[in-house]
């Protein structure tokens, strides 16, 4: 399958998908305010935990795997990854919006500051600044070859970060709650709470599944008009 | 008695839910855009 049918059914595969997690999307804001109990030392905004943990997790998987397919390029010299690479990272920086903006809005009430540059936070925003930055590099390269082989050595360079982010709450002091479910011993959270915090990462998993569905999708739309241009 | 901090809790939630149906819905119009204007000029 190739050309304008192939990316029409990326794109219409795509929007079912993610019609059908922000419809889930919906149904864990439903659980999350109204079915798991308030926390009684951080109170109401204990909640924003099941919006920014999950949203933060999608992030660094977009990246991670932005990453793992830019080396993959690098190697087999497939389209195929380099694609995928570019809808990964678009897709992980919206969802490091959510990240972002989530955090500051639950560490006010919580530490009564909206940001502190401690290890955790600041090697997280220079992870979505770098991504940010990888978008651009790709705007700004017309040589499909070229964009390719370059943008996968930027994405190389963010995979590295990742491990360093989530072990930046061991390897250094920090303000930053250390991790409660992603550890080696069993997560430390009561049940009712896990079970919200999971449904929500799922839920953002399909979502990031579905976004980037499209966003591939609307590559190979782009690549076929590239192409055209070039012919013509 | 918990801290009364709800209001932090109903911005995030409205923060999130409009980035993410923003950018979902910005990504389908360029997506709808690009394959209906590629089959066009085929056709044309």
């Amino acid at each position: 399958m190739s050309g304008p049918t192939s990316a029409r059914a990326f794109v219409r595969s795509g929007t079912a998908l993610t019609v059908l997690a922000l419809l889930a999307l919906a149904g864990v804001y439903v659980l999350a305010l109204g079915f798991t109990p308030i926390e009684a030392r951080q109170g109401p905004a204990q909640k924003i935990f099941y919006l920014h943990v999950p949203a933060a997790w999608s992030a660094l998987l977009a990246f991670s795997l932005v990453g793992l397919s830019g080396g993959l390029y690098l190697w087999l010299n497939d389209r195929r990854l380099d694609r995928f690479a570019a809808a990964s990272a678009e897709v992980g920086v919206a969802f490091g919006v959510v990240m972002l903006t989530t955090g500051p809005i639950w560490a006010k009430p919580i530490w009564g500051t909206w940001w502190t540059w401690d290890a955790r936070l600041t090697l997280t925003l220079f992870l979505f600044f770098l991504f940010v930055g990888y978008l651009a590099l790709r705007a700004a390269l017309h040589d499909p070859s070229e964009r390719a082989r370059f943008s996968a050595v930027v994405g190389l360079l963010g995979l590295l970060l990742v491990p360093f982010i989530h072990l930046s709450v061991y390897l250094f002091r920090t303000l930053h709650p250390q991790p409660i479910v992603l550890k080696p011993s069993a997560p430390s959270l009561p049940p009712e709470m896990l079970r919200t915090l999971l449904i929500s990462a799922l839920v953002f998993l399909l979502l990031y599944v579905g976004l980037v569905t499209i966003r591939y999708g609307l590559a190979l739309a782009e690549e076929e008009r590239e192409e055209r241009l070039d012919a013509a | 008695m918990p801290p009364d901090n709800a209001g932090y809790m109903v911005a995030a939630y409205v923060v999130t839910a409009v980035i993410l149906v923003g950018y979902a819905v910005s990504l389908l119009a360029r997506a709808r855009s690009a394959v209906t204007g590629n089959s066009v000029k085929r056709e044309a």
